[in-house]
Order: structure tokens, then C-alpha cells, then sequence
């Protein structure tokens, strides 16, 4: 339960803000945004972006303001299912942020209305698609004047997703780290020289790069310069053709071929699918976190029986497939996500808590572990009690499928290494589970020696 | 054609240099001089290419609309 405070990542824009109060968001808006706001709403703006599903919609709610003095109107926004970030996010979805990002520029010049923001932290991925959340981003546009938010959207998308696309796709990574966006100066560093022949990647980066380190020190003076409506939508359409023409695509990895170099039968693959259903069904949950998904076949298994699923893997090109994969079949309650267990996303920005850490946004009603615990054991070092801690910080139930050394997969992981893991054996799994969680059932899965566990959190 | 071209970018370009001057920028978002300056600079060359384009497009069907009228055969010909 949240008391009433003003969101830690709400604070730049003094437009407004957002607040929680008796655990329902809401969002102020402040008088000093009230003609914006208004016109905003007058304009038929918010009706086409919302008709189109790029806009969360929002209510006006008559409750009192968390700042009385400043506040024009409440507003009570749809609630985001999982608030994800654009390091979590695989090269397509960042490029969907991106595009419709772009989008919805488009649409508000044709309202007489600008985008004063284009953070990717605006985007979220609500039903499967990527939704702007960030109602008080739009304000007039005023003929002449250039889009402010330009080189923002350079930094949070353009050049993230140059570098994946021509450098390498883990290069998102820097996302992480520049919670502004990548630095142009940097990606314009590390792309390779041949993307100087690329018109679009050649001014929006490089010389944009060059520009800004050579008038850093200068202010822009009250005879700036002008930016013709055309000449916007000149620079917004070549900046949508370049996003579009950046690709990349999933080669194979390292475990791309995971469910066909399994050491068990079809039959026990079967068996396990249907045991995952079965204690689904026991106990119900309404949100899912598959984490160490590969490209989600267990996920949407849960997702079928309609929970809300996180999708997570650490390899960029299973998270990419599954995405590519719920948005083929308009699968809408999965969220694929990167998301490195060893290294979960940590509490970012501001303060250190601008953005909340993976485990914050927890915790699931049930969490997937199936063949994870080796990974974690063997290839992170980590001893199962410290990882039964963990899952029993971020669930209340769990599925856990337990893999002897024996198993091809635990062999492979140990061919290049020395077998330190004398205490990698399902008794002792069993007993640094069962200190945190109570069994509810449990079936070795015919045809090999995994076993398949339902553990639900003690207290 | 590629002279044509060249002239075409050419003289962009020196619309670019023609900057009209107007009013300052301002908001929350500190949008950078340097982002400012190139903006200006792209997007005066862009503009200039998106108007020739709509111009093309629209000579180009009043041309085909020229061509598809004179190949029509008259009335009482048919």
C-alpha cells in the first residue's frame, strides 16, 4: 500500500505530476499547463490518440489535489499492468516505441499540437503494443518553432537502436546507464564509419554529435532560427524511414536450439506442459513472471489461461523472437523482457529511485523457474539457499523444476569447468526450498530425472 | 539528371543558409543549441525536398492526366 506522495520519477515537467493516493494513481495537473491541457482535450487530440490506442486514457476525477495550490484538474489514468523500461526491452520493441513515438508527433501537428517530450520512458507495452503515457506532453505548436524534444528522441531511440542494429544488438545496454538516452557523441563513436554514408545517420548523429559539442557553450539567441511546419514533417518523415530501414535480425545462440537438444522424449515435453497447467490450475495466480523464458513457449501456456505474463530471458534473440511471436498472433498479455537474473535491473536515476529495480515491481503471485536453477547454480556460482531467498522475495508461489548433473543440459554447462558443486543435489535443493517455501506437489517427469515442483511461500 | 539533382541539393542547401530569423525556444526540455541549430538546418533542407516532391507528385498527375486524355479516342469514334 503506497501513501499519498508525489512519484519519484514525476518531478521534471512542471506541467504536472503523478501521485499515489490509498493505492490508486493519479495525475495533477497544474494551472500553469491549464490553456495546453485544455486545448489538448478541445482539439480532439487525446480522442484520436486514444481512438488510436498510442494514448493511455484518463478519466477527470473530482477528488482533492495532492498540491491545492498549483492544481488545475486531477486526472486518473489507466492503470500501466507492468511498468517495463527501455533496457528491458528487445531491438523491436524499442523500434515500435520508437515509431510510434513518431506517430503520435505526426498526429498532434495536424491538431495544431507538439510534442514537448519524447523519452522512451513514455512508452509503455499495455495488450502487447507500445502506449504513450505521458498525457501532459503535448503542447501548442507554434508555427517556426523547431521540435524540442529532438534530440531526445535522437538520444533514447535513433542512436540506441543505430548501435544495435549496425554494432551490436547488447549495445541497449547503454540504456542502463544514460537514463537521458545514449550520449550522441558516444554512439557516434562506436558506429561503424561506413554509417557516414547513411544521410540520416550521418546528420541526426554524427554532425548532430559535432553540433552540440560545438555550441555547447553558446546559448541560442532570440533570432535563432525557424522550422517550417514542412520542414518538420520533412525531418519526422526521415526520421520514421530511417527507424524503419534499421533491422536486425536473431541469428542463432546459445540456446536458441534449447527444446530440441533436451535429453527427455516429446512425451515428458508433453507431460511437463500439462504438469505446468495443472498447478496453474491449484493455484490460480494473476500474474505470471517466466523468467529464463527463452522465447516463451511455458509463457504462453500461462497466458492462455488468461494471467498476465512477464516473459524474461537474458538472451537478446529469444526475447526478440518472442516478442516478433505475440505480436504476429496478437498474443496480448505477454510482456517479453530482457532481463539478465545474475544482474536484475537495479533502482535508477534520480536519487537512485527514479526508476524501480526488477525485484520492486514485484511480487508475482507465481514466478516460472524452469530450466533456470543450473544456470544459476552452475554458470552464476550461486548455492540454492541464496537462490530459494531470492524467489522467495519476488513470489508468493512457485514453479521450479529441479535438473540433476546428470542431465545433458547440467553437463554441458560443467564440460568446460571443474565440478565444484558438491552440494548440487535435490536433497539439498529440496532443503534450501523448503526453508522458505511450503511443497504442494511435485512429479518427476517420466522419461528423464527432472522434477517439477509447486512451492507456495511460508507466512 | 544528376545535374539536375546536384543543383536541386545545391540549392537547399543554400536555403539552409537562409535561415529566417525569429523567436527564442523555450521549455522544461533543455533541447541543446547545437540540436537546435542542426534541426534548423536539416529540416530547412528537408522541407525544400518535401515541397519538391509534393510538386512532382502533383505535375506527374496532371501530366498523366494530359497523356490519358489524348489517348482517349473521341467520342465518335467509338
Amino acid at each position: 500500500m503506497k501513501s499519498e506522495s508525489m512519484h519519484d520519477s514525476s518531478f521534471r515537467d512542471p506541467s504536472g505530476f503523478i501521485f499515489y493516493r490509498n493505492n490508486v494513481l493519479y495525475r495533477q495537473v497544474n494551472r500553469v499547463f491549464q490553456d495546453d491541457f485544455d486545448l489538448f482535450i478541445d482539439s480532439g487530440l487525446y480522442a484520436a490518440l486514444a481512438n488510436k490506442k498510442f494514448l493511455i486514457p484518463h478519466e477527470e476525477v473530482d477528488v482533492t489535489p495532492a498540491v491545492p495550490s498549483t492544481s488545475y484538474k486531477i486526472i486518473k489514468p489507466e492503470i500501466v499492468p507492468f511498468v517495463s523500461y527501455p533496457y528491458e526491452w528487445c531491438f523491436s520493441q524499442l523500434k515500435d516505441a520508437a515509431l510510434m513515438t513518431l506517430d503520435i508527433q505526426k498526429t498532434a501537428l495536424e491538431y495544431d499540437m507538439t510534442l514537448k517530450d519524447s523519452s522512451a520512458y513514455n512508452v509503455q507495452f499495455i495488450n502487447g503494443k507500445p502506449v504513450f503515457i505521458d498525457t501532459l506532453s503535448f503542447e501548442k505548436y507554434v508555427e517556426g518553432k523547431p521540435w524540442v524534444a529532438y534530440g531526445q528522441f535522437c538520444r533514447h531511440f535513433l542512436a540506441p537502436l543505430a548501435l544495435m542494429s549496425y554494432r551490436d544488438v547488447r549495445l541497449n545496454q547503454l540504456l542502463r546507464i544514460y537514463i537521458d538516452g545514449v550520449p550522441l557523441d558516444l554512439a557516434s563513436k562506436l558506429l561503424p564509419f561506413s554509417t557516414r554514408f547513411k544521410f540520416s545517420l550521418l546528420t541526426n548523429i554524427h554532425i548532430h554529435a559535432g553540433s552540440r559539442k560545438h555550441y555547447s557553450d553558446k546559448a541560442i539567441k532570440p533570432s535563432g532560427g525557424r522550422v517550417s511546419r514542412m520542414g518538420l514533417l520533412g525531418l519526422i518523415d526521415n526520421l520514421e524511414s530511417t527507424v524503419k530501414k534499421l533491422r536486425w535480425e536473431p541469428g542463432g545462440t546459445e540456446w536458441a536450439d534449447y527444446y530440441s537438444d533436451t535429453n527427455y522424449s516429446p512425451e515428458a515435453f508433453e507431460r511437463k506442459k500439462q504438469v505446468v497447467a495443472e498447478f496453474l490450475d491449484e493455484i490460480k495466480p494473476a500474474t505470471a513472471w517466466d523468467l529464463g523464458a527463452n522465447t516463451g513457449e511455458f509463457s504462453r501456456i500461462v497466458s492462455k489461461k488468461g494471467i498476465y505474463t512477464i516473459s524474461s530471458d537474458t538472451d537478446p534473440a529469444a526475447v526478440e523472437r518472442n516478442y516478433l511471436h505475440c505480436k504476429k498472433n496478437g498474443t496480448s498479455n505477454i510482456l517479453p523482457l530482457l532481463l539478465d537474473l545474475t544482474n536484475p535491473s537495479p533502482s535508477l536515476g534520480w536519487a537512485g529511485s527514479e526508476r524501480d529495480s526488477f525485484i520492486a515491481r514485484g511480487p508475482a503471485d507465481v514466478v516460472l523457474a524452469l530450466a533456470l536453477l543450473h544456470h544459476l547454480a552452475v554458470s552464476n556460482n550461486v548455492p540454492f539457499p541464496r537462490i530459494a531467498d531470492f524467489f522467495s522475495r519476488i513470489c508468493r508461489s512457485l514453479i521450479v523444476e529441479y535438473i540433476p548433473k546428470s542431465d545433458s543440459q547440467v553437463r554441458r554447462l560443467l564440460a568446460t569447468r571443474k565440478d565444484i558443486f558438491s552440494d548440487y543435489t535435490r536433497e539439498a535443493f529440496e532443503k534450501a526450498f523448503e526453508k522458505h517455501f511450503k511443497i504442494s506437489g511435485s512429479e518427476k517427469l517420466r522419461d528423464s530425472e527432472r522434477v517439477l515442483y509447486l512451492y507456495r511461500r511460508r507466512s | 539528371m544528376n545535374r539536375v539533382r546536384m543543383t536541386l541539393i545545391v540549392l537547399s542547401f543554400a536555403c539552409v543558409v537562409c535561415f529566417i530569423f525569429e523567436r527564442p525556444a523555450h521549455a522544461y526540455l533543455d533541447m541543446g543549441t547545437g540540436s537546435f541549430f542542426l534541426q534548423v538546418a536539416i529540416a530547412s533542407f528537408l522541407g525544400v525536398l518535401v515541397t519538391l516532391k509534393i510538386y512532382w507528385r502533383k505535375l506527374k498527375k496532371r501530366l498523366a492526366l494530359i497523356f490519358s486524355r489524348k489517348k482517349d479516342p473521341p467520342d465518335n469514334e467509338v
